[in-house]
């Protein structure tokens, strides 16, 4: 994380701004303080940056430092007496990797994980983006309003809807046409609750709204000549999606496919609701916050267990930035 | 021409089956190792909402291959493993497959999970309040007669009480904490010409005399992250039992007698003078309420205090390699917090279960959490998964073998079973916007200085549900 930031960041100051002053007309009052502003922000030095940046990362690394010290050590001294003291252990990360043997161990729970951050990834965004070619490039009735109202859904938080999908998953959705005695299945009653789909069926509704919403910004930008051409030489539209929006596409999907990732990898109440007392079921993040116990007894395990855990988004993160930085500008700029 | 568009019509068909297939596959490939556990959610979403008790369950031959999930906070790997082990115990005699599931937010997660309609079978309770709640609200299935007769050949009724809702009885004690208890270092004591008091005005002439002699009495801290400030509520607790009748202390947990009224704040003011008192307190964090109170062992083995009031699970947070009450020098041994009034009341807290479901298996697992034999097997696992030391687990039950237990917690089990007066936490029997709430928060705020006690406790009033 810190890398990206202080490359972009350091990198700003020696950089030449060819049309920066140009473009402020001199003598409007606003734009004057903006420049007194950007100037001032351009004389920071890049050491500064680094400060921030150290003090950024001191509570991680206090943790990261932490989880290779002794329990006693931990509850009796803070992390930079380690310094000093030495005293270091690597028992900590046995304990945790070797903990919840009659589980399956936290290796079960990190597959666990997969099996909810995997489908919760790759379902969204298939789904989100063929939605939102059509709301870009298919003209049909009611499509604007049909478009407002998935983005609206954008602003529904999800702890509201958690009971109800519980309920749903646990015994079907049925409903009662009122005045009579006939009762309508809307959902069948598929015994979910507990099992690792419930999880990701639900991460999948709610990243639906923001998929949906991301893609379709980046795939209305694509130029409307290329779909012509590809009309008049007889594509239909899965052609046109297959061989042309997705290839062009794929810097937002890969930038919507980490951020999905990390979410539904780090996601604990989501998965604590839907799956209860199912706990063979559980991801990582469950069976790592349950290690330190009832009065938090082995709370010396949470800090090597959060690196474990932090593992395996930082390589997807690292492995990926390329796409992570390219994808933020999704939609901002025609290419 | 139109051959041309027939062949491209068949061909997009082609396309979305194989999109549609290719999700199926991946639903199918995610889902297929949930079908073993999706017959044993099942089995847990059956409602059980019957609140009328059974009569019997005899007539339970063969419970061979029935399915008992339990759900409970007690979660880390000597907690949890232990008590899967005794569950594993029981299963083998029984044939019965008893799943345990331990997550540290189980409390909270129970009620998402009983209003969502997938309740575990059982639940270990950690607060008698907390089952009340789901015993009124129907989730509850009243103990039958036979389950009823099984607990009271183990559990006496001062312990069987607080899994009695309303005069009728839903839950089994399954493990005790005894929370009346000092640690001290008997031989820093006796080298120091220091006697084991008897009495509060003993104690509180002990911690002047420590005072005058450059040593700090106590070492205090209440931090405990989101819970921070239940330590000084188990001091008002204890005092409250100490200074006033059992009946006194029952209206107030009942919300009868005020946290203003002159017995409660008087009992806030003496425990506020005893902190305040310089030189009392060792505060490893720098201040009591900001001293982790798992922090607090390793100064008392450092000898930087002489006492530190806590449970009896207080045990595993001393450091690693100290030993109990074996008389060596360095041994930490526990004395009784002493009384006020001459009668020798126990503060005591612990777990119960309740059952959600209405079976013969579920009625066989709830008899053997209220059983001796749970609490020794139990007992043997979790010291052995310890690795020594004491094990944290106490069970009130009567008729255990002592000597599944160390010395140690055994004079703690004496004390638990011969005490005439027993109370449970208070903060666990308040509503939780209380217990769990203002009684903490308003309690942090008086220790640190914030607020006066008849703001504090004025505060706490107002914010007892009507």
């Amino acid at each position: 994380m810190s890398s990206t930031v202080t490359r972009s960041d350091g990198a700003a100051p020696g950089a030449p701004r060819p049309g920066g002053r140009a473009r402020d007309p001199a003598g409007r009052g606003s734009d004057r303080l903006g420049a007194v502003i950007y100037r001032f922000l351009r004389s920071i030095p890049a050491w500064v940056l680094w400060l921030m940046v150290i003090i950024w990362s001191v509570p991680t690394g206090s943790l990261f430092l932490n989880s290779f010290r002794h329990r006693d050590d931990q509850r009796a001294s803070g992390w930079w007496t380690s310094f000093t003291e030495g005293n270091w252990t690597l028992e900590n990360y046995s304990d945790v990797l070797s903990s919840g043997q009659q589980t399956g161990g936290l290796w079960q729970a990190l597959l666990n994980s997969f099996a909810i951050a995997i489908p919760a990834t790759i379902i969204p965004i298939a789904i989100a983006a063929l939605a939102a070619y059509a709301f870009a490039w298919i003209p049909f009735r009611g499509r604007e309003w049909l478009f407002i109202g998935t983005v609206s859904l954008l602003a529904l938080p999800n702890q509201v809807a958690l009971l109800p999908l519980l309920q749903m998953f646990a015994g079907g959705a049925h409903w009662t046409i009122p005045g009579t005695e006939t009762v309508l299945t809307l959902f069948p009653d598929f015994s979910l609750a507990g099992t690792a789909t419930a999880v990701w069926l639900t991460h999948t509704a709610f990243a639906l709204p923001f998929a949906i919403f991301l893609l379709h910004n980046y795939i209305s930008t694509l130029p409307g000549e290329l779909f012509e051409a590809a009309r008049i030489d007889g594509a239909d539209h899965f052609t046109i999606f297959w061989r042309i929006v997705v290839p062009l596409s794929v810097p937002a999907l890969a930038a919507f496919a980490i951020f999905q990732f990390l979410w539904t990898w780090n996601d604990y109440l989501i998965a604590l609701t839907m799956l209860g007392a199912a706990g063979e079921n559980y991801p990582a993040t469950i069976k790592i916050a349950s290690m330190a116990g009832e009065f938090g007894l082995r709370e010396h395990l949470l800090s090597a267990g959060a690196f474990v855990q932090a593992g395996v988004p930082m390589l997807v993160f690292f492995f990926l930035q390329r796409f992570f930085v390219r994808g933020l500008l999704a939609g901002s700029v025609k290419s | 021409m139109r051959d041309h568009s027939k062949r491209r019509t068949r061909l997009r068909g082609a396309r979305l089956l194989a999109i549609a297939l290719a999700f199926g596959l991946i639903a199918a490939a995610c889902g297929s190792d949930d079908d073993e556990d999706a017959a044993a959610t099942t089995a847990a979403a059956a409602p059980a909402t019957t609140a009328a008790a059974p009569a019997t369950t005899e007539g339970a031959d063969s419970l061979e291959g029935t399915k008992v999930t339990v759900f409970g906070p007690e979660s880390s790997d000597e907690e949890a493993g232990a008590l899967r082990d005794a569950l594993d115990h029981f299963a083998a005699q029984t044939g019965i497959e008893i799943t345990y599931t331990g997550a540290r937010d189980a409390a909270d997660q129970i009620n998402a999970q009983a209003a969502g309609g997938n309740p575990p079978d059982i639940f270990i309770f950690p607060q008698p309040g907390k089952l009340a709640d789901f015993a009124r609200d129907g989730h509850l299935v009243a103990l039958p007669a036979d389950v009823i007769a099984a607990m009271n050949e183990h559990w006496t009724p001062a312990w069987t009480a607080f899994g009695d809702v309303d005069g009728t009885q839903y839950g089994i004690p399954n493990k005790s904490d005894l929370k009346s208890l000092v640690w001290y270092k008997p031989a820093l004591f006796e080298s120091k010409g220091y006697s084991v008091p008897g009495t509060w005005d003993e104690l509180k002439a002990l911690s002047a005399e420590m005072i005058a002699n450059g040593d700090t009495p106590f070492c205090i801290g209440i931090e405990s992250g989101p819970a921070t400030g239940w330590t000084f509520t188990d001091w008002v607790e204890d005092l409250m039992l100490r200074f006033h009748t059992p009946e006194d202390y029952d209206a107030w947990v009942a919300g009868e007698l005020a946290f203003s009224s002159d017995e409660v704040s008087g009992v806030f003011t003496e425990v506020l003078d005893l902190w305040n008192t310089p030189g009392m307190v060792f505060a490893a964090g720098g201040s009591i309420a900001a001293t982790p109170f798992g922090d607090n062992g390793q100064p008392l083995v450092d000898n930087d205090c002489m006492m530190h009031r806590q449970a009896s699970f207080y045990a595993a947070f001393i450091p690693e390699g100290t030993v109990f009450a074996d008389g060596s020098a360095d041994a930490v041994d526990t004395f009784y917090f002493p009384s006020v009034r001459g009668d020798q009341p126990v503060l005591g807290a612990g777990t119960l279960v309740g059952a959600f479901r209405d079976a013969p298996e579920v009625w066989e697992v709830m008899k053997y959490f209220g059983s001796s034999e749970y609490a020794e097997v139990r007992q043997r696992a979790q010291t052995e998964r310890k690795g020594g030391g004491l094990s944290g687990f106490l069970s009130a039950a009567t008729n255990q073998d002592p000597s599944v237990y160390q010395p140690l917690e055994q004079s703690f089990l004496s004390i638990l079973q011969n005490a005439d007066v027993v109370r449970f936490d208070g903060s666990d029997l308040m509503p939780a916007e209380v217990g769990a709430g203002t009684f903490w928060t308003e309690g942090t705020a008086v220790v640190n200085g914030d607020k006066t006690v008849a703001e504090a406790t004025a505060a706490i009033d107002d914010s007892w549900p009507q």
